[in-house]
């Protein structure tokens, strides 16, 4: 920006943004005045003292056409249209739902209005920051009409004091603008048997573990200090929590690696040709997944948190305590799993993965095989238990949830890949012919459609021949 | 004009990778496409000029040395930077990658917090490289296999 376009500046402590915008109103200016405070800073446009645009740098923007699908306001293929036309653009977003009549253009002003004074008015309450006038061409063609400071200086003003002053009722719940509330695992009964008023089961029902406080109120149209009351209630009515993006990052990061860990150890047996080692490189995945999943959750399980740092015998107890049990359970339809132990909070199959020292021949391929099978079902079981538990009907829950049955899904494909091979050789047997004298290569089809070299299941014989 | 957001394209034939990378940059709002195989990645180069391509090695019918090297011969994309993903950590992986000419390397199993690190380092004025075509005259990638 050009040092010679900025005729004032200065400091928020001197000067407080209410009496800088009088100003810039009173004189008639037309410009930019940018506020800024830590990452945050907030771009005003004034052409002729009146605000034209409003624009929050250093705030996530919330997907408003999103949201407006959440309250059935709009389509959510229309919205995506407008979406992919706006590219982030809320004002042009709201013009081009006007000019397609999905949207008043009274609606329009006031929700551009409404996101102007909330703007504001949370940056009424900065302390410490910067300010800076230029004056620069503002753009005539705004889809917001000019706004009058002192009604919007009013109502901003209103909804500072409304935030001071449940920041002064000492409540326990620091909310912020930016905080994400998400509905309790545990809320399953119909929200309206809880005699909450329409306004509550509205904030009740964009609490959705992704929507921050901000664009709840502006969906809502409610100032931002009433949702954070309503908030506050909620929290209090034990119906809603708020979401720790911190550790729910970190807690996605952890378990990406995991899962990236395991398609990576995935992808490098699948290069096993022989049927054996197939099911044993298998059964190598599945354990050290459901080993990196044991110990991603003495990380971020729900009742460990929050109690610093724990001595590992806490956490080891915790997770056998919790699924022991099942893997027991499985074992009376597996008994294979008798074999597997738990050993400082990690399944120890190193009884399956050295069979071939006492055991040969199909003996070991169908104990192998039993093997897969119980370690999958048990597989399944730990992530789900551990995803509820960890984030539960969250966003972040849906997309690792997704994420998971993408991997799960390579997992299938390698055991059908064996069950093709399998009932080739069973049909083969029942037809009197030695299944190790006729190759079921051509059944092996990769998902390409097309037959596999590396991992298709070759008898010996085949292997030979190839050689 | 170009997207407000850069465009990551990630290629790698397993659907998990795909998927991880797509959720931990999406995070970072990072909007990502995908593809599966060397052709399509072309095509996706072609029609979406994103603003950094995340290159599998082991791809199916066109591996990632050879789509590089396209990438890198047409004037219009040769300024993407593109971060080689690969199982592979020997020098002579590395030095392939390199003389096809990929930008970084990153050795699978890969960790989030890494490839956010790498992916933001080469984001960096990605609009500056990114000079938009001319409107209905899209460039497009040939392949003479």
């Amino acid at each position: 920006m050009d040092q010679q376009d900025r005729i004032m500046d200065g400091d928020l402590q001197t000067l407080g943004l209410q009496s800088i915008l009088k100003m810039l109103a009173l004189s008639e200016k037309t410009g930019k005045l940018f506020v800024s405070s830590g990452p945050e800073t907030l771009s005003i446009s004034l052409r002729k003292g009146q605000i034209v645009g409003l624009h929050e740098e250093g705030v996530a923007q919330s997907d408003l056409l999103g949201m407006l699908c959440l309250v059935n306001k709009l389509d959510p293929p229309r919205a995506q249209m407008i979406r992919e036309m706006a590219q982030g653009n809320m004002q042009m977003a709201l013009a081009m739902l006007v000019e397609r009549g999905w949207m008043s253009a009274n609606e329009m002003q006031r929700c551009l209005e409404f996101a102007v004074t909330q703007s504001i008015s949370h940056a009424l309450r900065w302390v410490n920051g910067r300010f800076a006038f230029h004056r620069q061409i503002v753009p005539l063609e705004t889809t917001m009409q000019p706004l009058n400071v002192d009604s919007v200086l009013l109502e901003a003003l209103r909804q500072a004091d409304e935030w001071e002053e449940i920041m002064g009722e000492g409540m326990t719940h620091h909310l912020t603008r930016t905080t994400v509330a998400r509905w309790l695992p545990e809320v399953s009964k119909d929200v309206r048997s809880l005699g909450l008023s329409q306004e509550y089961i509205e904030v009740l029902c964009l609490a959705n573990g992704e929507l921050p406080l901000q664009a709840v109120s502006l969906v809502l149209m409610t100032p931002e200090a009433r949702v954070a009351r309503i908030m506050i209630r909620l929290l209090e009515l034990r119906l809603i929590e708020v979401v720790d993006t911190a550790m729910e990052t970190e807690l996605q990061q952890d378990l990406s690696n995991v899962i990236i860990k395991c398609q990576y150890t995935l992808a490098y047996q699948r290069h096993s040709s022989h049927p054996e080692q197939h099911l044993l490189g298998l059964i190598t995945t599945l354990s050290e997944c459901i080993n990196g999943l044991l110990s991603h959750h003495g990380k971020f399980a729900r009742s460990l948190r929050g109690r610093g740092q724990l001595p590992s015998v806490e956490i080891v107890r915790y997770l056998e305590r919790r699924f022991a049990p099942s893997l027991h359970t499985l074992a009376k339809q597996h008994s294979i799993l008798d074999t597997v132990t738990f050993a400082y909070g990690q399944l120890d199959c190193n009884d399956i993965l050295t069979l071939n020292k006492v055991v040969k021949g199909e003996q070991l391929e169908e104990f192998y095989w039993e093997a897969v099978q119980g370690l999958a079902a048990f597989l399944r079981f730990v992530f789900t238990t551990l995803l509820t538990d960890e984030v539960g009907n969250s966003h972040t829950g849906r997309q690792l949830s997704v994420a998971w049955k993408v991997f799960l899904s390579e997992i299938d494909h390698e055991v059908q890949q064996y069950q093709v091979y399998r009932a080739h050789r069973n049909t083969q047997m029942a037809r009197g012919r030695d299944p190790m004298q006729s190759s079921p290569v051509g059944l092996m089809q990769n998902l390409n459609g097309t037959p596999e070299r590396d991992g298709g299941f070759q008898s010996p014989g085949t292997q030979r021949r190839s050689i | 004009m170009p997207a407000a957001q850069p465009t990551v394209l990630v290629v790698d034939d397993s659907p998990t990778v795909r998927k991880i990378v797509q959720m931990t940059l999406q995070r970072e709002h990072i909007r990502v496409i995908t593809a599966s195989d060397g052709l399509s990645a072309l095509t996706s180069v072609a029609d979406e000029m994103p603003a950094l391509i995340l290159l599998d090695i082991q791809l199916p019918r066109m591996d990632g040395y050879h789509i590089c090297q396209i990438i890198r011969k047409n004037l219009q994309f040769r300024q993407i930077p593109i971060i080689m993903l690969s199982g592979k950590d020997g020098l002579f992986d590395k030095m392939r990658g390199k003389l096809a000419g990929s930008t970084e390397y990153l050795t699978k199993p890969f960790d989030s917090v890494e490839l956010v690190q790498t992916v933001k380092k080469h984001l960096i004025n990605w609009q500056d490289r990114m000079p938009a075509p001319p409107e209905g005259m899209r460039p497009r990638l040939r392949y003479r296999g």
